[in-house]
């Protein structure tokens, strides 16, 4: 397979058709006739997911950053379009793939109207994503980051529920603030950088090099990084958009929200907030501070999910509670628990995107997400019932599947630096199970007592071949974790050694003026 | 290089070319209507003729540009530097803009008084002088020969009381301004001996600056807040926008604007560096509540006009935190932003135009409800210049603001990056309303734009323009590289100082 793909030069094209090749889709479908848009958007997103599993064998799990490329943008400022891929990029980057025709493939009946756009927007998205976790100069990752909020933005507000607009705007405020703080923190370390090395560079590796260069900054600089990553996670008390933001979006925009855009918060603390920051991110207090964040975010998310009537709130909330795992282990710092957070990662995603999915899909034939609009549809829906139970189970972490293995990681990891918040977290675990378990007890089993859920249909081919890569990957992840965690074994390795506070205050900072 | 000896009347005449082609310009455009002033078609054409002058103008800008014309020796009156050539650009872009999109407007809104095309070409001549100034009294001339055209210009729908209001307040204010600003230019004449400003600079560059230096520097930051429509010189800005014909609010923000930061730009980089620790202060002060109250007050607005009014006081106080730094950086900040901000503005009062009557006064931020249905490339063109404006990455405004950010981190000033940053966050909540309403939520029963329609010249400045801010805001280094290059020579001494 690998010599194949070299043979083909898969290495040094593949990062660029997979920001280009979407985006490449919005101008086809534009000027295609508006019934085959979902069609055309089908065929790219599926292009774009085979273009991309090649890397899962052509990566080289030993070696760290690969595929490095750089093109010249502003090179006059610093900036250059610089690209390249680590462990936590590839299965990022994997993820956001396979969840692009997915979610097209699931939006097929949900979305009627102004589909032309609607894929536009889609495409668009993960264009943005992709080059979110590819992108290793400061700037380009900035525009990335941005350029997620306009298509998700549209999505909420056009094909949204009923008080889209108001989730729409609270969405992008919340996370607009964040981020054009970032920018200036980012300006700020460029230039502290380059008065040091008297050259400007907005790419990754010089300024991780040069870091201790931020000095007394430094912990201004991890604050503006912190709040624009920490609102996108989102950890307590920045939380509040996610819930509005995730009901009243279709289901396509809250599975890319909840699978992909959520995990950009917690890869930024990965790839820039803790790596240039250590010595102020492993402080005491602040470690402190994240990782009571992290065990209140876990804990309240549980609990508010325990008491949403609606099905869809509730698993935004337990989105709340997961990640408050990666935040935990990401300070936990150590291989298990660092791993332990990326294995999260991606388990939140398939199956939070595959409950998402199970929610559009008993939307569409009931016109309720209200747990007490269902009950004891197991009878009416079988496989249905069957796989909302398979991905419930997956999400409350039963062992076999792949839930299981991120939270067991992080609490094994972080429990000898934390003990007490481990404690709390472990215990939580419960919860989690309390809250879904309920909840598909009541919408599933029990007596079938509604007449018109009776009538209802079970899943159709369509529906099945959307679930089925999701619903293989739970399954997969669960009973052998062994490749994944060895894709990621050097990027965590990577992050801990980053992550060591000090390792950064042998350069001694000497003035120079930058002239540009 | 083009050297220009501007001891000569040739020499001079070469070196105002622009200028004297657009005069020229206007006195024809003049004569002609005096004679044929009766039908909708002798105003197009007197449109027609005026832009051909400002084509003709442009070309003799190109012209001394692309040629690098350089003083021999000193600049007497007028500058002849990139950085005169490239707001001049701007300037007449903005000019001939709101002339293309004035064909059609007039005739709708049954403005067919003969006068307005000639004002708009005395009116740029003046900004040409304005931004082109090497020395104070050409620059208070250059001030009030535009000033005296955009008083009318405001005034200029007769039947509409408040755009006779927006001319009055207009003229009495900026008459006001303009006191100050002469009071300011006899001060700073009385303690340096000197009105042109690169001489003012070496003499105030000498010893430590009098009190009569820097009472007249704090009179000219006065006259100039007024034209720039600073906070607190701002009172007048909303009304005029509001009151005049759609096309001059957006001449007026775009062109006054331009040549008036230009002017002040040049002051504080030429004439006043060694004053800097007195008015980097005031600056700043006059930034952060620029962008403050602009934006705070732009949040509660419900007609697009006022709001869009508002937003380009908010920008002013972006283009504030551009000048603070007062190196070339700055300046270079100041000409990027000016042209991202001219752009977009520009299509966003062109498109406004386009969606209402009786100088879209009353156009609400529901009535454009639907607009993507019924009017998709509005539509999208105005979502276009609100993200522009809002500075999302993708578009030419972001550039711009990052140089801005860019500019003053490279000063160490950390403040005003932040509360730009900030308020640009407040803007979101009035410029995704619009976006909102077009996109999101359903046609009105009947609203004024329904019967109205983009015409032709209009469609195509919209066009260019909207194609421009995204082109640039993807590829921006040439766009960067101008703004560099414009300020190249200006004259800035630089004063060594510690502690910083």
């Amino acid at each position: 397979m690998t010599a194949f793909l070299d043979s083909i030069g898969y290495g040094s094209w593949i990062l660029h058709v997979l920001v280009l090749l979407p985006m490449a889709g919005v101008p086809l479908i534009l000027l295609a006739p508006e019934r085959l848009a979902k069609h055309l958007a089908m065929v790219v997103a599926t292009l774009e997911f085979v273009l991309s599993l090649g890397l899962w064998w052509h990566f080289d799990p030993a070696a760290g950053m690969q595929y490095r490329s750089t093109l010249a943008w502003m090179p006059q400022w610093g900036i250059n379009y610089t690209v390249g891929m680590d462990g936590t990029s590839l299965v990022m980057v994997l993820l956001t793939t396979l969840l692009g025709p997915v979610s097209v493939l699931g939006s097929y009946k949900y979305i009627t109207r102004r589909e032309r756009a609607f894929y536009c927007l889609l495409l668009a998205m993960v264009t943005a994503m992709v080059g979110c976790f590819i992108a290793l100069d400061l700037f380009v990752f900035y525009v990335f980051f941005e350029l997620m909020l306009i298509p998700m933005y549209f999505l909420i507000g056009i094909w949204g529920g009923t008080r889209r607009l108001y989730a729409a705007i609270k969405f992008f405020v919340y996370t607009f603030l964040g981020s054009l703080l970032m920018l200036v923190a980012i300006v700020v370390l460029v230039w502290k950088v380059a008065a040091v090395t008297g050259k400007l560079s907005f790419a990754y590796d010089d300024v991780l090099r040069h870091i201790s260069a931020a000095g007394d900054a430094a912990p201004w600089l991890f604050g503006a990084f912190a709040l624009a990553f920490a609102i996108k996670v989102p950890m307590f008390p920045l939380h509040t958009w996610l819930p509005d933001a995730h009901t009243e979006a279709p289901t396509a925009g809250s599975v890319m929200l909840a699978s992909v855009m959520l995990k950009i918060g917690t890869y930024g603390f990965i790839r820039f907030a803790v790596p240039f920051f250590p010595s102020v991110a492993l402080s005491p207090a602040i470690s402190a501070l994240f990782v009571v964040l992290a065990v209140i975010g876990i804990v309240y998310g549980a609990l508010v999910a325990m008491v949403q009537p609606d099905f869809k709130r509730l698993v935004a909330y337990s989105s709340v509670s997961h990640l408050g795992f990666v935040m935990l282990g990401i300070w936990g710092l150590t291989l298990q628990s660092v791993q332990g957070a990326l294995m999260v990662m991606i388990a939140h995603g398939l199956s939070t995107g595959a409950l998402f999915l199970l929610i559009g899909m008993m939307y569409e034939r009931r016109h309720s997400r209200d747990i007490a609009a269902f009950g004891g549809i197991a009878r009416s829906v079988p496989i249905l019932s069957l796989l909302l139970t398979l991905v419930a189970f997956s999400s409350i972490g039963l062992p076999g599947l792949n839930g299981f293995i991120g939270e067991f990681l992080v609490l094994l990891g972080s429990y000898g630096r934390y003990p007490w918040a481990t404690g709390i977290a472990t215990t939580v675990v419960i919860f989690a199970a309390a809250y879904l378990l309920w909840a598909i007890g009541r919408m599933i089993y029990g007596r079938l007592d509604k007449p018109e859920n009776e009538a209802i249909h079970d899943l159709s081919l369509r529906e099945l071949i959307v679930l089925a890569p999701l619903v293989i990957g739970i399954v997969w992840m669960g009973l052998y974790p062994g490749p994944l965690l060895r894709r990621t074994e050097a990027s965590a390795r990577q992050f801990i050694e980053y992550a060591q506070p000090g390792r950064s205050s042998a350069i001694n900072p000497a003035r120079v003026e930058v002239q540009p | 290089m083009n050297a220009i000896d501007l001891t000569t009347p040739v020499g001079i005449a070469k070196a105002l070319l622009p200028e004297l082609i657009l005069a020229g310009a206007a006195l024809v455009v003049l004569l002609v209507v005096a004679w044929r002033h009766r039908t909708p078609a002798d105003s197009r054409l007197a449109g027609w003729l005026s832009a051909a002058g400002l084509v003709a103008s442009g070309a003799g800008l190109a012209w001394l540009w692309a040629t690098d014309a350089r003083p021999d020796g000193l600049a007497q009156m007028i500058a002849l530097d990139s950085f005169r050539f490239a707001a001049g650009a701007l300037i007449l872009v903005s000019a001939l803009a709101t002339v293309l999109v004035s064909l059609h407007y007039l005739e709708r809104e049954g403005m067919l008084a003969p006068e307005y095309y000639p004002l708009i070409l005395l009116g740029t001549a003046g900004m040409l002088f304005l931004a082109g100034a090497a020395d104070l009294i050409v620059l208070f001339l250059g001030l009030e020969v535009m000033s005296v055209a955009v008083y009318v210009l405001a005034g200029y729908d007769r039947r509409n009381v408040f755009s006779a209001e927006a001319a009055l307040k207009y003229f009495l204010i900026g008459a006001f301004a303009s006191g100050f600003l002469l009071y300011g230019i006899a001060l700073t004449y009385g303690a340096t001996g000197q009105t042109n400003i690169s001489l003012i600079g070496a003499v105030l560059g000498v010893g430590a600056p009098s009190l009569l230096a820097r009472m007249g520097l704090g009179l000219l930051l006065i006259g100039l807040g007024f034209k720039v429509a600073a906070v607190p010189f701002h009172m007048w800005a909303p009304d005029v926008y509001d009151g005049s014909p759609t096309p001059i609010a957006g001449y007026m923000a775009t062109g006054v604007k331009v040549a008036a930061f230009i002017a002040l730009t040049r002051l504080l980089v030429e004439a006043f560096p060694s004053l800097d620790q007195f008015w980097q202060p005031v600056i700043g002060v006059l930034a952060i509540a620029t962008m403050v109250v602009g934006n705070l007050i732009a949040l509660a607005q419900k007609t697009l006009k006022r709001m869009l009014a508002y937003s380009s006081i908010a920008h002013a106080g972006y283009l504030l935190a551009a000048l603070w730094p007062g190196t070339h950086l700055g300046a270079s900040a100041v000409m990027l932003y000016l042209g991202a901000y001219t752009l977009t503005t520009l299509a966003a009062f062109i498109l406004l135009g386009s969606l209402g009557r009786n100088g879209e006064r009353a156009v609400r931020f529901d009535d454009i409800a639907g607009l993507a249905r019924r009017r998709p490339w509005t539509a999208i063109a105005l979502a276009i210049c609100m993200l522009s404006l809002l500075g999302f990455p993708g578009t030419f405004g972001f550039i711009g603001k990052w140089y801005i950010i860019q500019a003053v981190v490279a000063s160490h000033q950390y403040i005003l990056p932040v509360i730009l940053v900030i308020t640009s966050v407040i803007s979101a909540g009035y410029y995704l309303p619009v976006i909102m309403a077009m996109y999101m939520r359903e046609p009105g029963e009947e609203a004024e734009w329904h019967g109205l329609r983009l015409p032709r010249p209009a469609a195509w400045v919209t066009g260019i323009a909207v194609v421009a801010l995204v082109v640039f805001g993807v590829l921006p280094r040439r766009a960067i590289d101008v703004a560099v290059q414009s300020v190249r020579q200006l004259a800035r001494t630089e004063i060594p100082r510690a502690g910083r």
